[in-house]
């Protein structure tokens, strides 16, 4: 959906797939970096938290943190539904990752072993 | 400590805080006190109270205390494994777990439903340095131990209803649609666990109509900024998925 989203958008020149699991990595979305880093330091409960979320609400606003820390929540909770559980990749999501899961390593994951 | 209201009111917070997404917290408070399919409103509060201790273990904070009842240790170990070690969570662990005493595949699945809406409210909090809301107090009552028609096995380690197998008393789980998403039909043994699953996923990302069309901007994020974050925190957690 990343890629979906960002083919459809005017604001991204070029997504770089990569910027989604590196964080050394320009993904080409506007404020990406920040956003990761916001999710790094909530999801990891870093002591950058508070200054994250300063820079967020100055640069972009604050019901943009909102939706930040929503997403955070809501992802947070996905994935454990999804390994908890076991769940094979649906077929849409097979298809339209089936280029890019091998180059961002996502087979290394231990979880790649349960989501046949 | 526990209180009979849960408002979430926000009044303290720095953020303002949507209506939708204090409404389906208001909510998430309610079932969580609820006697459910195979757990009553005091296991569930307990199960609650222990996602707060992994927390709190994992972050170096106090522990907050244990729930309203003991747990059997099987579940207190299923609650420290899907919070604090969610890698190594395997096949086989979910069959030594489901068939611990006291537990079967339907008690996990309300025990992860439980867990996780509830954990995530709690991340939303943490997330924007929020005080936790207090847990609520249980509502007396017995599980009804109702197990679905039509479950059956779709690769998903429980049995799980396909769309077009759903009785009419759980008709609403899939909001109709002919397709299921496997992350939804994951929770469906537990069919209230999907419903607590489809509020809270519309309240803190999108409704799943809004995230099927890409062209719908209904957040302050555009849909880029949404979907790069989530595969960062999928990422964050080794989620293949």
């Amino acid at each position: 959906m990343l890629r979906e989203s960002s083919d459809r958008s005017d604001t991204i020149a070029s997504l770089n797939i990569h910027g989604a699991v590196n964080p050394d990595s320009d993904s080409g979305v506007p404020y990406g970096s920040l956003l990761t880093a916001f999710a790094e330091a909530a999801v990891r409960q870093t002591d950058s938290l508070p200054g994250l979320r300063e820079r967020i609400v100055a640069e972009l606003g604050v019901q943009q943190l909102v939706d930040a820390a929503g997403i955070v929540a809501n992802f947070q909770r996905m994935v454990r539904i999804a390994d908890g559980c076991g769940i094979p990749l649906d077929d849409f999501t097979l298809e339209a990752s089936e280029g890019w899961r091998e180059e961002l390593g996502l087979h290394a994951f231990a979880s790649a072993a349960n989501t046949a | 400590m526990t209180t009979t209201v849960a408002p979430f009111s926000y009044a303290a917070a720095a953020w303002n805080i949507p209506d939708r997404i204090r409404a389906a917290h208001v909510r998430s408070w309610d079932r969580l006190a609820t006697a459910g399919e195979w757990w009553t409103g005091a296991e569930r509060i307990s199960i609650a109270a222990e996602s707060r201790r992994v927390s709190a273990l994992v972050d170096g904070l106090p522990d907050p205390g244990s729930g309203p009842v003991e747990l059997a240790e099987a579940v207190v170990y299923a609650v420290h494994k899907l919070i604090g070690d969610l890698p190594n969570v395997t096949r086989e662990w979910y069959e030594e777990t489901i068939n611990a005493e006291g537990m079967s595949d339907a008690h996990y699945i309300e025990l992860l439903g439980v867990l996780v809406h509830v954990w995530s409210v709690d991340e939303l909090h943490r997330a924007l340095g929020l005080e936790l809301e207090p847990l609520p107090d249980p509502i007396p009552g017995e599980p009804t131990r109702h197990r679905p028609e039509g479950l059956a096995d779709h690769g998903s380690w429980p049995p799980t209803l396909a769309a077009e197998d759903v009785a009419e008393s759980e008709s609403d789980i899939y909001g109709g649609r002919p397709r299921a998403a496997n992350v939804l039909a994951a929770m469906s043994l537990h069919p209230d666990s999907v419903r607590w699953l489809n509020d809270l996923f519309e309240a803190h990302y999108l409704s799943w109509d809004d995230m099927a069309d890409m062209d719908t901007k209904v957040r302050a994020l555009s849909r880029p900024q949404l979907e790069l974050m989530a595969s960062r925190v999928s990422a964050l957690n080794e989620c293949f998925y």
